[in-house]
């Protein structure tokens, strides 16, 4: 159980530094099937091992939300931007690469009252998790454009899910439920307003949006 | 039976008006206010007769806290319902099918949010709060609106979802000491077991409910977003999100505050909320100084007193807690009456840039003048509510210590308060236009409603209230 949630966990962080790393957004949005494959088959793997049913289905759920519906939405949403934009000077992988890595120490270190009052074989895995969220909200804050912050939000909601699996076999049914649903509309009203963006503007830049500014 | 109805009318009034046809709209609207109101004076009934009212199974559950906060949402709600669906410049009565369901939805989730004992699906409510808000926002569906729009839908998910770990490592804190209990997220079970919860999991997991929720409540420097969605959203959205959304912001944060109190003691959030608090007051004040425009000046208002607000609970105490209570109650009243009347403004004069606005007062007497009282009543002035629950929190704050901090935000409040008198000074009088007609009854309503209740709160508390104030301030412990 805990070499195999570590082992899961640790892919799936791989997965999160190398979409820090990827600039094409159709790279991009691959590694994000595939950290959410990952995440799907870990939850099902300690839903088998720990004996809790509800696991596996909400496993189930979240690979057919993630790795299927949304990557739609976000494909959708992408249709007409240049699939590899060049890049901008100035713009290199290098330095958001070593911010992600300082990430992964800093979530070792915040989350340290967690890792030494958990009890569960998963526990080892919980920085792991959080680590990946702390990088989806940084690719978030940092995103260029539009997609970019959609990305980045999902990345980091997928490493809080690993990280309510990890810690506590994940959330009551009910809750759990409706985390997915606002995950959906949220994904649903981006693409929404992403579009309305997209008529407004020609372009998904953020340097567009400039019209409230004190 | 009370609380499900108070929550599916709303629920049921939303499904309603996305398919009725348009003229049966604004029948359905006042069916599903009034619906409401008896409800919620149902809800207040039972809490007032038993302390609490529960319904599926403690699933919903309201308590002197619970029915403050309802009785606030359902107040606001009616005064921007009856705006909103008045013939001139009305949002609903102009596109009934597009505006009802979310103004039902909006007030929907809202309502979950303060009725739950489950504070997962409290999560998921306040989330939902953004969600069905998010298109009001952009109901003008301009450049700016839009951009507020986006704004607002991704900075308050985020902030959310911070608030999602600091769940997570609550409920995890409470598995770990007590295993895996179909009600372990409950508030009243954490109650009971918070003191023996790891303290060092629940201040963590506090430091994320705090950012996250904050974020949702307008705490300066997560309140961003909220100067653009409070001055595009239309005027009854604006009246709502910052009269109560704000407020249920608030209200998750002092629900998880109770237990981590109990785990960690009460100095470690109470540090926390000053410093919020203070940073609040003083982004606002900065801004208020020198304001460009109406909306915005009130949206920069709300951060402030919401800001006065942490800066209540965090003091503590029995005057600290039921100030910041009053406060919110007395700012809802308020603030939804000023935003109720910027959006006649609005209509009338085509703007609401504080450059190109002048001669309010002679040109819409009613209005202008309902402007100029709700904005003194909001700065502080006696005899209104806002300077009795300013007294209690500062005054809370000297009590308790903390000279500095109360001081500091007094001298903030100070220049918060020249400022918006200026900016009133110079809408209010100068070159006017002919006066325009106003209508009458439903006019003078909602000026009426708010600032009469403004001067119960301010001058003689109706028997009950001081004892509704009391006991709410007694769920938090204060």
């Amino acid at each position: 159980m805990t070499a195999i949630s570590n082992l899961l966990a640790f892919f799936a962080l791989v997965i999160t530094l190398l979409l820090v790393w990827r600039r094409s957004w159709r790279g991009r949005l691959r590694l994000f099937i595939a950290q959410s494959a990952l995440l799907a088959l870990l939850t099902a793997a300690v839903g088998a091992l720990a004996g809790k049913r509800e696991l596996i289905v909400v496993a189930l759920v979240f690979l057919v939300l993630k790795a299927w519906i949304i990557p739609r939405v976000l494909a959708r949403m992408a249709a007409g931007t240049p699939a590899r934009p060049g890049a901008a000077p100035g713009q290199s992988s290098g330095v958001p690469l070593l911010v992600a890595g300082a990430l992964v120490v800093a979530a070792y270190v915040i989350i340290l009252p967690v890792t030494a009052s958990a009890t569960l074989p998963t526990a080892g895995a919980i920085p792991l998790a959080f680590a990946m969220a702390l990088i989806g909200l940084f690719v978030c804050v940092t995103g260029r454009d539009v997609l970019g912050h959609v990305l980045g939000f999902l990345v980091f909601e997928n490493g809080i899910f690993g990280l309510a699996v990890l810690a506590t076999y994940g959330l009551p049914g009910l809750v759990e439920a409706g985390v997915f649903l606002d995950v959906l509309v949220i994904v649903l009203l981006m693409e929404g307003v992403v579009m309305q963006i997209r008529r407004e503007h020609d372009s998904l830049a953020l340097d567009r949006l400039r019209e409230l500014r004190e | 039976m009370s609380l499900l109805v108070l929550l599916l009318a709303p629920l049921v009034g939303a499904g309603l008006s996305a398919y009725a046809p348009a003229r049966a709209a604004g029948l359905l609207h006042t069916g599903t206010l009034g619906t409401l109101i008896a409800a919620a004076l149902a809800v207040l009934a039972g809490v007032a007769r038993e302390g609490t009212v529960t319904a599926l199974d403690g699933l919903l559950r309201a308590d002197a806290l619970g029915a403050w906060m309802v009785g606030l949402i359902v107040l606001v709600a009616l005064l921007a319902g009856v705006e909103a669906a008045s013939g001139h410049g009305g949002e609903g009565a102009a596109a009934p099918r597009r505006f009802y369901p979310l103004f039902h939805l909006f007030v929907f989730t809202m309502l979950l949010a303060v009725t739950t004992d489950d504070l997962g699906l409290m999560w998921v409510a306040v989330e939902g709060t953004t969600l069905a808000s998010v298109f009001l926002v952009n109901f003008h569906r301009t450049r700016a609106s839009l951009e507020a729009a986006y704004k607002y839908l991704l900075i308050c998910s985020v902030g959310i979802a911070l608030a999602f770990i600091g769940t997570v490592l609550v409920y995890f804190a409470d598995v770990q000491q007590f295993g895996a209990e179909a009600h372990a997220l409950r508030w009243t079970t954490l109650l009971r077991w918070a003191p023996q919860l790891p303290p060092r999991v629940v201040e963590l997991a506090f430091v994320f409910l705090l950012v996250g929720y904050g974020t949702k409540a307008g705490l300066a420097p997560m309140h961003t977003w909220l100067p653009d969605a409070h001055s595009e959203a239309p005027a009854p959205i604006s009246a709502l999100m910052s009269g109560v959304l704000l407020a249920v912001g608030i209200y998750a944060i002092v629900r998880f505050k109770a237990v981590v109190d109990l785990a960690a003691g009460p100095a470690f959030s109470a540090r926390l909320l000053v410093l919020l608090g203070l940073a609040s007051i003083t982004v606002a004040a900065a801004f208020l100084w020198s304001p460009t425009n109406v909306k915005r000046m009130l949206a920069y208002s709300s951060v402030e007193h919401l800001g006065l607000v942490a800066l209540g609970l965090g003091f503590g105490g029995a005057w600290g807690v039921a100030g910041a209570l009053l406060h919110i109650a007395n700012h809802a009243l308020a603030k939804s009456t000023l935003f109720l009347l910027s959006g006649r403004i609005r209509e009338a004069f085509g703007t609401v840039e504080l450059a190109s606005l002048r001669g309010l007062i002679a040109t819409l007497p009613l209005t202008g003048r309902g402007f100029a009282l709700a904005l003194l009543a909001l700065l502080g002035v006696p005899p209104f509510g806002l300077f009795v629950s300013e007294v209690m929190i500062l005054g809370a704050g000297f009590h308790a210590g903390w000279w500095l901090a109360p001081a500091l935000a007094l001298a903030l409040l100070l220049v918060a308060f020249g400022g918006m008198l200026r900016a009133l000074h110079g809408m209010a009088y100068g070159p006017a236009a002919p006066p325009l007609e106003e209508p009458t009854w439903r006019g003078a309503a909602p000026i009426a409603v708010g600032l009469g209740l403004l001067l119960l709160t301010g001058l003689a508390w109706p028997p009950g209230l001081g004892a509704a104030l009391a006991r709410a301030a007694a769920v938090l412990g204060g």
